[in-house]
């Protein structure tokens, strides 16, 4: 029991990182490989505000999400305002200089043999509270303002622009609010396992996440989530096969974007009024579920 | 900058080049930023280490093998993740994850035949080193610049004077159009995969030579990737030339600051590049088109 306690646990702490991604990708249309760094970032630096500096823990955790966004900030002012190609790269790299820094500075944070005896404070209760709570933010700012202007620049950046949409603002709005909820997931994270290394940080999480999004739905909140049930749970249903694994993993993702591109849930999401529609599936004519449901407000 | 560093950084600078061009051409053509071209160095590494220690192979063989290894995995990888997202002309958004998923199963199927473990490339000369003076150059370096520069010598001719290189360069300039005009574009992006992973394999082969082999190798592959965005995406003279400004740069500062900090300071002078010049050294932006 305890066992599936702590599969569940850690689930819903990536299921915070991927709903940052859902943010930014699967709303925006940005790609970030760097997005483990930012998690990495909120691991380290809680972690070291309570075991150094003695803070109280939800104190350290803002500090900690307010200082990723700093450098969120950083990072995003040259390149939201280029190609998505661009934001990627740039993220790559900067996910690799943290790993590095991290690396290097032994003294603060342990270097590669990691950072240890951060005290376990996270809980599950905690973990799931705060899964909804974020979650529960994320739904309504798809549903605000910025959601529908994030959702004009993934379709068409041009266009959008045309319609005076400040592009590189929204970008930066989402950029940010990601950064802060997977820094926040990095906090719940190193307070959860008491012990984190750089190598945990590499920009494959970070592909790994984008992965998830997609595999769910790129435009459904409710396919990341289901998505991260199922990408996370296969793997520790899969442990027999150990070493086949990621190559399992590898293969089913491929399938889905070549058979199925648009993932599983395409931009279904799990509302009262769609439930609803699904029950009484009369004027729906395609029969096939993932059908798009004119949003009304 | 001593004479010592300069010969460093343009060995260094050499392979780099390698990644950031295979990795450029695919960017050139198809306009995505390949993401496996990493796990595509991995198994070119590791198949020239086979041949080299298991074989017994000398290093023109290996590097010839390991070459075409990776021009065959480049077309199966096409073959695999690509083929129908552009034959469905979907947006880019998913060749991204897709390279980014066939480098995981590149990756995957390299880590279940070795094992996590560490490798050596075998020697191949009895002397490592030449001295010039009080300059020491090493020879495996010396042979890394000599077949880099031939290597991107062949590909420049290639493409800049063959029927096949013509093709190249007008399907990267305008795919639909290339087609109109009775160029094959598959076979086009299929040649294209085949170069990419041919260098991807050279580049393996010289990592291989120069560090450890283990299966993540690939990570490496970050390096083109800031090379190619600090001489400007896409653009081949560009992946080059930022390929050997960073060579040069993180030898530089290997020795003044050590290997630590030197990742994160490139990283800022990526930043910086992008703040500055987004468009690179060579100064062609890809735009979008409307």
């Amino acid at each position: 029991m305890a066992y599936m306690l702590t599969i569940l646990t850690t689930t819903l702490i990536t299921m915070i990182s991927v709903v940052g991604v859902y943010l930014l990708t699967g709303m925006t249309g940005m790609f970030s490989l760097g997005q483990a760094a930012f998690m990495a970032i909120g691991a380290y630096a809680s972690g070291l505000l309570v075991t150094k500096v003695g803070m109280a823990f939800p104190l350290a955790c803002i500090v900690a999400v307010a200082l990723s966004v700093g450098v969120g900030w950083l990072i995003g002012m040259p390149t939201v305002r280029l190609r998505r190609d661009y934001i990627s790269l740039a993220t790559l790299g900067f996910g690799e200089a943290v790993a590095a820094l991290l690396n290097k500075a032994t003294k603060l944070t342990g270097g590669a043999s990691g950072f240890v005896g951060i005290p376990a404070i996270t809980t599950f209760p905690m973990v799931l509270i705060s899964t909804i709570v974020i979650i529960a933010m994320v739904a309504m700012f798809k549903n605000s303002k910025f959601g529908r202007q994030c959702s004009a620049i993934r379709c068409d950046e041009l266009a959008a622009k045309a319609m005076g949409i400040n592009v590189p603002w929204i970008k930066m709005v989402v950029f940010l609010f990601s950064v802060a909820v997977t820094a926040y997931s990095g906090c719940l994270y190193a307070f959860y396992t008491t012990y984190v290394d750089p190598s945990l940080f590499g920009w494959k999480k970070s592909a790994d996440w984008v992965i998830m999004v997609f595999f769910g739905g790129s435009g459904s909140l409710t396919g990341s989530i289901l998505a991260t049930i199922i990408l996370t749970g296969l793997p520790e249903a899969l442990r027999f096969l150990s070493d086949y694994r990621s190559i399992f993993y590898a293969a089913l993702v491929l399938l889905i974007l070549n058979f199925k591109p648009s993932g599983l849930l395409n931009t279904w999401e799990l509302t009262p009024r769609n439930i609803k529609s699904l029950f009484h599936r009369t004027d729906d004519v395609t029969g096939s579920m993932p059908t798009k449901k004119p949003m009304k407000n | 900058m001593s004479l010592q560093i300069i010969i460093n950084g343009l060995a260094l600078g050499s392979v780099y080049a390698l990644i950031a061009t295979g990795f450029a051409l695919i960017f050139n053509v198809l306009k995505f930023s390949n993401f496996a071209h990493g796990a595509m160095m991995t198994c070119g590494a590791f198949v020239g280490y086979f041949l080299a220690a298991g074989k017994g192979f000398g290093l023109f063989p290996t590097i010839l093998i390991s070459m075409i290894a990776g021009g065959v995995i480049g077309i199966g990888g096409e073959f695999i993740a690509f083929k129908r997202i552009i034959a469905n002309h979907s947006s880019h958004i998913y060749f991204f994850v897709s390279s980014i998923t066939l480098g995981t199963l590149l990756e995957g199927i390299v880590t279940l035949k070795v094992g996590a473990n560490f490798y050596n490339y075998p020697r191949f000369f009895k002397v490592a080193t030449i001295n010039i003076g009080n300059i020491i150059i090493s020879k495996s370096d010396a042979m890394m610049f000599c077949f880099s520069t031939m290597a991107l010598l062949l590909l420049w001719y290639i493409i800049r004077y063959t029927k096949q290189g013509r093709a190249i360069r007008s399907v990267s300039f305008d795919r639909d159009t290339a087609s109109l005009m009775g160029i094959n574009v598959e076979s086009v992006i299929l040649i294209t995969f085949f170069v990419s992973g041919a260098l991807a394999g050279l580049a393996g082969v010289f990592l291989g030579i120069n560090y450890t082999l283990y299966p993540t190798l690939g990570s490496l592959v970050v390096k083109g990737f800031i090379a190619s965005v600090i001489g400007g995406l896409g653009s081949l003279p560009g992946a080059i030339i930022g390929a050997v400004f960073l060579g040069l740069l993180e030898t530089l500062l290997i020795h003044t600051v050590g290997s630590g900090y030197a990742p994160a300071l490139t990283f800022s002078v990526m930043l910086i590049f992008l703040l500055v010049r987004p468009q690179g050294i060579s100064g062609s932006n890809i735009q979008e088109k409307a």
